[in-house]
């Protein structure tokens, strides 16, 4: 449906984004995930075609989208929910049926069609209100309802739940998903919560400073590498790992969840980095368990299930994560 | 007393039809010009906004009198015939009021949040649409503007001198015709008319206010 190659955005003579290859097709639903900075949002702009990017090839439906003429067709086509929505002045009903009135939709069948949408994310009480008395989690909600309105292929969400309480934003992505088993849609959401990214998405793009990386946020770690090649001791917030390079200066660190071995007891193994920290979150991922340390900087380990239950882990609970120097990613 | 009754209802008409035709007009070129120059980023932008905020403060008899000289009988448009008649009036106010126009209008466009004109263009709004958008959001303080363009005309009284000349029954606006009595001693048809422009001043002025109290909600 909606594809890109080459994607580099430029601002402020900065590079914030190269993308080498990004395709959403009907039923995706990917996950942008990363630190705040890391291009989320910047992506998403250009993939709703509100900015050209500095160099790349977009295409919508197979066709090449380049030209302010070209953008402007495809962006009744593509529709973004920004961080923090705008709703137009008047009523919450007013603002849904907004994308509806422009496509030339007369005005009652305009609204009743925005009170289905509305009704969709559980919001028809708020439809008489006026938009301007709301929370921001209910413009949030307002806003995903008119870009749903918009019956858009490609349906582009910037931490549209960010202000969203749990039940809120379990109504959101429900509606999204059922819009999503309803028609051809393809959906990109930004999300720095990783759970939410996780449990919502059925593919994931990570980002990192403008760049896509390939791990999951987790477990990244700016630092600076000593010079000299070969294995080196670097310092991680307060703790010190081994890590082997071939360079030196600025890098970026990455330890996979999936590399990371917890124990009770300090492992005597071939793994040179042994770190002791308390358990401060535990998720569930599908069948496995995402294990949260504080180990002086914040380690994530996946584990399955059952280690979980038999190793008795609990929240507070004082663990060991174990890792080899080779399974530290440096880029 | 009727009389003078009748001249000073004649007089009111003829200033608000000149302010009524000037204001519109100034508002059809001015606004659109504002809109421009408030929403779209382009190079020279702060230049034009400069030389726009300047033809605020232009003094009104140097406009007069370039526009006497453009429309006298021997200038360049002379032979238009307008020297002299409420419509060179109008085109002396539009000129002073269009840039009033255009630079309220981008200060109330520069003032709407960015996120309007996105939010537009992503659901689906080409750029009228998405203009309009700005512009209902924007409906108070650019509706500020054009009461605040009207009541310059209306009060003008430099340039309406010179180019209209201020003959009886013709020209005579309020402003001319206050200062004419003043200089003829005719004090109580100078308070008289004058009491009628602070009465349209006045008026004018709780217009803004409602608009801008408007605009706070």
């Amino acid at each position: 449906m909606l594809e890109a190659r080459g994607l580099r955005h430029v601002y402020e003579r900065r590079m914030v984004l190269a993308l080498e290859h990004l395709s959403l097709q009907a039923g995706t639903r990917l996950a942008l995930v990363g630190p705040n900075g890391s291009g989320k949002s910047t992506l998403l702009r250009l993939l709703a075609f509100l900015e050209a990017p500095a160099a790349g090839e977009m295409t919508l439906a197979g066709r090449p989208v380049r030209t302010g003429r070209e953008r402007r067709a495809a962006r009744q086509r593509v529709t973004l929910v920004e961080q923090r929505p705008y709703l137009f002045r008047g009523t919450v009903l007013a603002n849904v049926a907004y994308p509806l009135r422009l496509r030339g939709t007369p005005g009652a069948a305009a609204a009743a069609a925005a009170r289905g949408a509305l009704d969709r994310l559980h919001l028809g009480v708020l439809a008489g209100r006026a938009a301007r008395a709301l929370s921001d989690g209910e413009i949030q909600r307002v806003a995903v309802a008119r870009a749903l309105a918009a019956t858009p292929d490609v349906l582009l969400l910037d931490e549209a739940a960010s202000a969203a309480d749990r039940a809120s934003q379990h109504a959101l992505f429900a509606a999204v998903a059922e819009e999503q088993a309803r028609r051809p849609l393809a959906v990109c959401f930004a999300s720095h919560l990783l759970e939410e990214a996780y449990r919502w998405s059925n593919d994931l793009l990570a980002l990192h400073q403008g760049v896509s990386v390939p791990v999951t946020p987790e477990n990244l770690f700016r630092v600076e590498l000593p010079a000299g090649g070969g294995m080196q001791p670097v310092a991680v917030g307060g703790v010190t790992l081994d890590v082997v390079c071939d360079r030196g200066g600025p890098a970026t660190l990455a330890i996979p969840p999936e590399e990371i071995v917890l124990s009770r007891e300090p492992l005597h193994s071939s793994a040179r980095n042994c770190l002791p920290g308390r358990v401060v979150r535990i998720a569930e991922q599908g069948a496995a368990v995402r294990v949260t340390l504080d180990a002086g900087v914040e380690l994530v380990a996946l584990v399955t299930r059952r280690s979980v239950e038999e190793m008795g882990i609990a929240l507070g609970a004082t663990l060991f994560a174990s890792f080899k120097t080779v399974a530290i990613r440096v880029f | 007393m009727p009389a003078l009754n009748a001249e000073i209802l004649g007089i009111t008409a003829l200033s608000l039809r000149i302010a009524v035709t000037a204001t519109v007009a100034a508002c059809a070129i001015g606004v659109p010009i504002g809109f421009w120059l408030g929403g779209t980023r382009f190079q020279g932008r702060r230049g034009a906004l400069l030389v726009l905020n300047t033809a605020l403060a232009f003094p009104t008899v140097v406009i007069g009198l370039l526009l006497y000289l453009l429309l006298s009988r021997h200038g360049p448009l002379g032979g238009l015939g307008l020297l002299f008649t409420w419509r060179a009036i109008v085109v002396a106010e539009v000129i002073l009021a269009a840039p009033i126009a255009a630079a309220l209008t981008a200060a109330a466009v520069q003032s709407v949040d960015p996120r309007v004109r996105r939010t537009a263009l992503t659901l689906g709004a080409g750029p009228l649409a998405a203009a309009w958008a700005v512009a209902r959001e924007a409906r108070f303080a650019l509706a500020a503007g054009v009461v605040v363009a009207f009541g310059r005309v209306l009060s003008e009284v430099g340039a309406a001198m010179i180019v209209g000349g201020n003959i009886r029954g013709e020209t005579r606006t309020l402003t001319t015709a206050v200062a004419l009595a003043t200089s003829q001693g005719q004090f109580s048809l100078a308070v008289g008319l004058g009491l009628v422009l602070l009465a349209l001043a006045l008026t004018v002025n709780v217009l803004i206010q409602l608009l801008q109290g408007r605009d706070d909600a």
